[in-house]
């Protein structure tokens, strides 16, 4: 398969976490230049770590949700130049909505949908000014089917769908598209924490019968950048190995 | 640089409209059919081209009539409170857009002008 990408630079938020560390070396490899966000020093050292290979061949960047002041720093600079933007960023609150605790309630959401709505204005606007730009939003399919406690969590993460989509939907056709991934059971991160609490149980309700690997996740959000994909604007794709497709 | 010849051309641009006659006067919607998406890439436009903060809402004018309405529902003079809104327009031009605003969109290429000239000195 030929597969060709519009474009150089990639922003990728919450670049610390494993699957956004893949994507990062699938990028590279593929001659894409990433810039890695990291809200701390353990993130940033994790991207270190992980792409010591490639020195030379990403850029990492201070961008913490919680924090507003962090996107006037060296944000904004790096934001006027990207073809691409991969969002991995998710802030975790569980609990039951009704009992919840309000100071909480008001925070997650001000952290994980009105900042990343004034994240997408300015990558959007810089992606307007060239009439070109990709954006992929890593969601997941618990937002579709959440567990009792994950309600906020489900909240924040349609939310967010939402923004994307209408984006690529007012913007499309100035170039700049969108595009939402679900992922179900990942073998990384949060979900390897909770599959062997679950003693692989979950996977059962699995059509394919396992999580899926990381680098299967890299591999799709690369092909959701290039050329090829950008007839999948505005849309939700679901990539959980059938889990929701079924009762 | 002149300013109105550069949003002349940046209009042209962007709206496609080789050609057409472009004033101070122009409507940008009543004349020459600006969309949202047109007006947000123009906004993006002129912060690229001029080197200028841009609020789209201000530039707009997007709360023109909710400014006024609301000035007039607390009983204060509503030019005064539009002004201090919109620190880039004359009275005059405000009291303009006032007696027109049942017409439709009132702004025009010279609410841009004024815009830009305001923002240059402010920076």
């Amino acid at each position: 398969m030929n597969i060709t990408f519009s474009g150089n630079r990639a922003l990728v938020l919450g670049g610390s976490c494993e699957i956004a560390r893949a994507v990062a070396r699938s990028m590279i490899r593929s001659d894409l230049f990433p810039i890695l966000t990291y809200r701390n020093d353990r993130g940033l050292n994790s991207i270190r770590e992980a792409l010591q290979p490639f020195y030379g061949r990403y850029e990492t960047c201070y961008l913490d949700f919680g924090d507003r002041d962090s996107l006037d720093s060296n944000f904004s600079h790096i934001c006027d130049d990207i073809s691409f933007l991969v969002d991995f960023v998710q802030g975790n609150y569980e609990s039951l909505i009704a009992g919840a605790d309000e100071e909480s309630v008001y925070g997650y959401f001000m952290e994980n949908i009105s900042f990343r709505a004034e994240v997408l204005k300015r990558a959007g606007r810089a992606m307007l000014k060239k009439r070109k730009g990709r954006l992929i939003y890593i969601s997941s399919s618990a937002a579709a089917r959440p567990n009792p406690g994950q309600g906020f969590y489900a909240a924040a993460k349609l939310a967010s769908e939402a923004l994307y989509r209408n984006l690529g939907l007012e913007l499309a056709e100035r170039g700049v598209t969108t595009a939402v991934l679900r992922p179900g059971y990942v073998e990384a991160g949060r979900g390897r924490i909770f599959l062997h609490k679950q003693d692989t149980k979950s996977l059962e309700s699995v059509p394919i019968k396992r999580a899926l690997t990381i680098d299967e996740i890299a591999e799709t959000i690369l092909f959701l950048l290039s050329d090829n994909a950008i007839g999948i604007n505005a849309t939700e794709i679901c990539m959980d190995g059938g889990l929701t497709a079924g009762k | 640089m002149d300013v109105f010849a550069e949003l002349r051309k940046i209009l042209e641009e962007l709206l496609d409209l080789e050609g057409k006659e472009i004033t101070m006067e122009t409507f940008l919607i009543q004349d020459l059919g600006a969309e949202s998406i047109d007006l947000l890439e123009l906004a993006v436009t002129i912060n690229s081209r001029f080197k200028v903060t841009v609020k789209d809402d201000e530039i707009f004018l997007t709360r023109f009539r909710l400014y006024s309405v609301e000035a007039k529902e607390q009983g204060r003079d509503v030019v005064h409170c539009v002004a201090a809104k919109y620190p880039f327009l004359t009275e005059a031009r405000i009291e303009e857009i006032m007696s027109h605003i049942k017409d439709g969109p009132q702004l025009k290429v010279r609410d841009l002008i004024s815009y830009v000239t305001h923002k240059s000195r402010e920076a």
